[in-house]
Parts: structure tokens; sequence; C-alpha cells
């Protein structure tokens, strides 16, 4: 009898234990009747408990959600569909963060201030920045599909943001942190295009950075004729790999500041103006990377620290320009493959060049134009 | 005496031995001059000028002709004074410049600027680090290539540019870069690779042959096309690669059109297999590691059952993967209006094979004739409609 009434404690500890894995889930939209209901994704964010998953049904919400707690928001596949769109209401959006580099966002969706602190991962759900409206004048206002204030961490991952499209001031992922406790980020599997200024935006403005990015197997594709940056990272470090990178005016840029090491890597890049842009970057690499129907392959600038960053291992054709270097010096440059480029090498500095032996077919002229 | 004598028959028999490994040096351009090198002015004196098995070094420059090669040699173009290009053009862009100098196999006479053909004795030719280019090659609008390996021919071409075949207001295109064809002959097996193919109006690199099995085992990999395009009147399909009947790798290849081209209909394609004319099935592509992106149409379509395709990514084009049949795996295609259409005229749908372990993320439609049992293998996100099969259950 003592046996028995032991065992039936075990087992309802073992039910309370299991328990939560079943009442941590939440639903948005009405298609799982089976799991607590809310009407809006917002009121869902607020009210479930933290470390919840909320399931969003297929479907469009003129909503902006901003997320304050840990959880995870992820689209339902119901009914042979499995699209929930967040869109942008025809109301207008609201400014609803300021950025560490003073730029008020109306973020679509805003992930900040989390309590208690956590993750907040969103996965399979649409951002859609159609004919959204920014209240204040943009730029230097702007528009986020989906924006990771200071503070935060997580993962985006196979998400869609497409249409963040006011001039100049359109944004599908952004993600920073400023002063504090160091974060980490991944942003993968996503499907980012037709942003009009940067299809994903990762920085920190600290010495050293405080944002550790992970940007992997994303496919951006930028707006056609525009200044788009597709993938820009600003004093972070972070891995910039296997992401498919084409159209705007730059495909992946590494700014800010020296100590900011970036991987690049894996990356195909194409149709676009600039492929990979370093401004800075010490002992960055760029390595095994491919580049096609591109105007300038890579582009230098900055300081010129030693070490500076290495390019080995890349593959471009048909460019205009293969390197331009910018006279900068310090940068490493071997073990590539260039062929099809009407210039290689544009403004390469006299001293600490970096020029190793790489593999240069079907060139015009191999270097042009000098530095003082 | 005798044993000083022998040393020195035997030093001599040495020399005669190595004198090969100091062979002069074939040279066009006359950018390599000197006691160790045979200077030609022309590639076309070149290649039929050397021995067989020679290699043929290019300087930098123009070279306006038409060549053809029927001996097993390498061209190779170099790096001289800060240029490595060595571009073949056109004779006269102004005037009808080429002369029809082979017959293709499925499409006529072909107006090619580098024949390959009747090599003889049998060997590989190779051709490296050229560039082809065909402006002014569409004047009459000709069938028009860049490289062209006939029947019975074999080799490997490797790090060339090809640029500007295309015939524009012509009715159909037919701007061919690199072609390779094999009709009822011996095996052959050629190879392309790391090569840039870029502005031409119908087919970037092609493979074909007509026999079944195939005589050809062509293999397709790091090849970069990009920007091309249709300027014809009929607004004919173009595409990156295409293999006609043939057993080929298509792998690791990068495949866009060009931001902002977008014809009046969707018919462009990046990777295209399809049966030859004899609809002969069982010649197979396996395509793998491809990427296509920036293509309004399809990005790799297979109308040949047996095909495979692995591991492509495929983004921003009209249509991920149009199959029939085939082993589909490990792909992800995202921003495309359909991500997956099966055959669904098959009775069974694709309900068979191995369809498992794709990703498709952010279309219109997922998967069109495909049986939800299988789609269940498969990884679907942010699509609007995930399954259209009214035949498949």
């Amino acid at each position: 009898m003592y046996k028995h009434w032991i065992l039936s404690l075990l087992t309802a500890v073992m039910i309370a234990a299991s328990t939560p894995a079943h009442a941590k889930q939440y639903e948005v939209g009405g298609c799982n009747p089976t799991l607590p209901q809310f009407p809006t994704i917002q009121l869902a964010v607020l009210s479930v408990p933290p470390g919840s998953t909320i399931l969003v049904c297929p479907g469009t919400y003129f909503e902006q959600v901003m997320i304050s707690q840990p959880l995870t928001l992820k689209g339902a596949d119901v009914n042979n569909q499995d699209r929930p769109i967040i869109a942008a209401s025809p109301n207008g959006l609201a400014i609803n963060v300021t950025s560490i580099t003073g730029t008020q966002v109306a973020a679509q969706v805003l992930v900040e201030n989390v309590t208690p602190p956590g993750n907040v991962i969103l996965t399979g759900i649409t951002v859609d920045g159609s004919l959204a409206e920014v209240p204040l004048s943009c730029p230097p206002a702007a528009l986020a599909g989906i924006f990771y204030a200071s503070g935060t961490s997580g993962t985006i991952r196979d998400m869609t943001t497409r249409y963040q499209q006011l001039p100049s001031c359109g944004y599908g992922i952004w993600v920073e942190n400023g002063a504090g406790p160091n974060q980490s980020i991944t942003v993968e599997n996503n499907s980012v295009h037709d942003a009009s200024w940067v299809g994903i935006l990762a920085q920190s403005n600290q010495t050293p950075p405080t944002l550790t990015a992970t940007i992997k197997g994303n496919f951006v594709n930028g707006l056609v004729y525009n200044q788009t940056s597709d993938i820009t990272v600003s004093g972070i470090r972070g891995t910039i790999t296997g992401n498919v990178v084409t159209g705007g005016l730059v495909g992946i840029t590494n700014a800010g500041t020296d100590a900011s090491p970036v991987t690049i890597s894996g990356n195909d890049v194409a149709d676009i103006s600039i492929g990979v842009g370093m401004s800075f970057g010490d002992g960055s690499t760029v390595t095994s990377n491919k580049e096609s129907n591109v105007y300038t392959a890579f582009l230098f600038g900055g300081s010129g620290v030693s070490p500076g960053p290495t390019v080995a291992g890349n593959t471009t054709q048909n460019t205009t320009y293969v390197i331009n270097y910018n006279c900068i010096p310090n940068v490493t440059v071997k073990s590539n493959t260039f062929n099809d480029s009407e210039f290689g090498f544009l403004e390469i500095p006299p001293a600490n060049s970096g020029l190793g032996v790489n593999t240069i077919d079907n060139i015009d002229t191999v270097q042009t134009s000098s530095c003082p | 005496m005798s044993r000083h004598l022998a040393w020195f028959f035997l030093a001599v028999a040495m020399l005669v031995v190595s004198a090969p490994l100091q062979a002069v040096t074939y040279e066009v351009g006359g950018c390599k001059t000197g006691a160790s090198y045979v200077n030609f002015t022309t590639i076309s004196a070149a290649v039929s000028g050397v021995p067989a098995g020679s290699t043929i070094q290019v300087c930098p420059g123009v070279y306006p002709e038409q060549v053809t090669i029927s001996q097993p040699l390498t061209l190779k173009g170099i790096t001289f004074n800060n240029s490595s290009r060595s571009v073949i053009t056109i004779n006269n862009p102004t005037g009808a410049p080429l002369a029809p100098n082979v017959t293709s196999i499925e499409a006529g006479p072909v107006y090619a600027q580098v024949l390959v053909q009747n090599v003889i004795p049998l060997g590989s030719v190779n051709i490296i680090g050229i560039t082809v280019d065909g402006t002014g090659g569409g004047a009459g609008c000709p069938t028009l290539a860049g490289i062209f390996y006939a029947s019975g021919t074999s080799g490997t071409v490797n790090e060339v540019a090809m640029r500007h075949q295309l015939t524009p207001g012509c009715f159909f295109a037919s701007g061919n870069g690199i072609w390779a064809e094999n009709g009822a002959s011996l095996n052959q097996t050629i190879t392309v690779e790391n090569s840039s193919v870029h502005d031409f109006d119908s087919t970037g690199i092609q493979a074909i042959s007509e026999q079944f099995p195939s005589t050809l085992t062509a293999t397709i990999k790091g090849n970069f096309a990009s920007n091309f395009v249709d300027v014809t009147v009929q607004h004919d399909r173009a595409q990156g690669i295409q293999n006609i009947g043939a057993t080929s790798a298509i792998m690791d290849n990068f495949i866009t059109s060009g931001s902002g081209n977008t014809p009046s209909t969707a018919n462009l394609f990046g990777v295209i297999s399809y049966p030859d004319a004899n609809d002969d099935v069982g010649n197979v592509i396996t395509a793998s590691g491809n990427t296509v992106a920036d293509l309004y149409g399809y990005a790799i379509t297979s109308q040949q059952f047996g095909d495979t395709a692995k591991s492509n990514k495929l983004s921003n084009v009209y249509a991920g993967l149009v199959v029939f049949f085939a082993v589909v795996e490990s792909n992800t295609v995202m921003n495309t209006s359909q991500g997956y259409v099966f055959n669904a005229s098959n009775p069974q749908c694709a309900s068979e094979g191995t369809i498992s372990g794709n990703v498709v993320n952010d279309s219109s439609l997922a998967f069109f004739g495909l049986p939800l049992v299988q789609i269940q293998k498969n990884q679907v996100d942010s699509d609007d409609v995930v399954q259209m099969s009214p035949q498949c259950p």
C-alpha cells in the first residue's frame, strides 16, 4: 500500500513536471482550439508566461508587435497554409525605439527590455512592410521589419521580411547592442528581400564589441536599382556565412571599429555594384566566397592597421574591378581565383600591399591607378 | 679506357633522352621571344602547326580569328605586361564575319568561333584562360557558339570567359557560349569548369548526346553564368546550363541572369535537362551544390526521369525546382512564386523517389504535384499555399 502511494506520488510529480511543456504553448488566430488562444499577437506576447511558445496561425495581422519577455513566436502550418503575415497597420506605424545611433525607428516587430533576461526566438513568420507609414521624416527616422534592441538576444530563423521600402530608410532585420553585457543573436535561413536601405543590419557602438552575431544561410535580395546594402555589420564580432546575396548596391559590408573582427565565408554574391566592402575590421577573414556579375568584388577602406583583413580562397568572375584597395595597406590577398575582369587591382598601396599568389585569368589590366 | 667510353656513350644517350624536356615552347602574339620559343602570328596557324600534344601559350591581345582545332593540344592564355586577357573576337564586327563550320547533331549548321573537330590522333583538346568574345557575330542570325566540341572529341575547358554571344533582333535566340556534343561514336568525356559565361541569349553551357546509352559524359563544375538575356523577336527561352540526353554532373555552378532582367514571360532557365529528340530516357544528370538566383523563370528544370537535384540553393526566381521524377534532396528555395513543381500528370504523382530534407521558405506556392506524405519529409515556412496537387492524395 505504501509502495503504491509512493508510485502514485511519483506519477503525479512526473505529470506535473511534464505539464509545462504543454501549458507553455499558446495560439493566435484560432486555428488550434486545443491551445489557449489570444486574438492578437501583441496580447499574446504580453500575457503568456516567460519561456512560452506562441503559435501564430496563417493569416494577416495588422499589428505592431513589442516583445519584452523571453518566448518563441512561431508560424503554424495549418490547412495547407503556413504564412502568417505581420503587416503594417493602415493607420500607420508608431516610432517605438531609438537605436544606439540615435535613429528613431518604427519597428514592426520590436524586441526590447526583455525581463527576465532570455532569448526571444522568431520563426516561420512573414513581416511585410508594404504601405507602411512612419510619422517622422525618413531619414533620419527609419522603418524596420524586425528590431532586436540593446540588451536583447535570441534567434531569427526561417522568417521572411519584405517590402520595407521607405526611401533610404527601410530595413529588413536590425539587431544591435550598446553598453551592457555581451549579447548573442543568430539570424539564419531567412528570406530578406525588397528592403530599400539595408537587408540585415547588426551593430554595436562599444569597444570591444558587445554583440556577437551569427548571420548564416540567409537569402537576401536587394531592391533592384536602389541603394540597398544587403548585409551590413558594424562594430561587432561575428560570422557571415553561407548566405546568398544578390541585387542592390553593396552585398556584404563590415564597417565600424578596428577591433571588430568578422568572418565572411562561403557566401554567394551576385548582380551588385560592390560585392564585399570592408571599411574596418582588423583580423577579419574573407574566405571561400563566390562573386559573379559584380562591378567591384572587394573594396577596402579604414585605417590600414596591421594585421588587416585576409582575403583567401575566393572566386570572382565577370567583374569590372576585382579589388579596389583604396590605397589601404596590410590587406592579405592570396590563393584566390579571379577570372574575367576588366581590371584586377585598383589603387594598390606601394608598401605592405599583402598581395600574394592568386590564379588570374582573363583580366584586361591587372594593376591600375597608383597611390601617392 | 673502354669503361670511360661506355660512360661517355651513356651520357650522350641520357642527353638524347632528356632533350624533349628542353623542348621549345609554342607561342602566339610575340610577347615571349628567344631561342626556346617558336612564335606564331595567329592562333589558327599555331594549332595546325605544332606537334600533337603541344601546349600553345597565347599572349594577351586581340585575335580576330575563327579557330579550328583538329589535333590534341592545350591552348592556354598567359599573363604578360600587366594583362592576362587573350581574346578571340569576330574577324569583322560590322560584316558577315563567320562561316558555318560544323553541323550539330541537334541544331543544324553552327558558326563556331573556336571549333574542336576531327581530332587526329585521338586525344584531349584543352582550352585554358582564353576569352571568346562574340560581339558582332549575331549578324545574319546564325546559330553562334563561342567554343564547340564536335562529335568524337574530348577535353577540358577551364578558366575561360565567354561573352556577347548574342543575336539581337533575330526571330529566335541562338547565341551560345560553350557547346559540347557527341553522336554515334565512342564515348567521350568533356569537362567545363571554373569558366565565366555571360551576355548570351540562348545557352551558356550545354552538353548534348542523342544516343542511348549516352555517348557523352560531361562534368560542368564551378562555372559562373550571368547576365543572360533574351534580345530576340520571339522571346525564346535562354538558359545557363542545358543538358540534352548526355550524362552530366552539374555541380557548384553559380547562375544568375542579372538584376532587373524581366522579359515578358518567365522564360529563363538556370539548369535545364531533358531527353534528346529520340526521347531516350536514362541519360541522367546530377545537379548539386549549384546556386541559382535573380532569374525570371525556372531555376532547375528536369524533364528527364532519374535525374538528381541535391543541395542546391535557389533564390529570387519564378519557380525553384521543376521535376518529372527525380531524387530531390536537401535543396533550399526562397523567395519564389512556386517552390517545387512535380509532374502531377504522373498517376502516382511523385509518391515514389527520394524527396526529403528540402526547405521552401517564402513562396506563393510551396509544392505542386507532391503528395502530402512526401511534403511532410520537408520543411516549409512562410508560404501562402503549401500544396497544390489536385491529382495527388
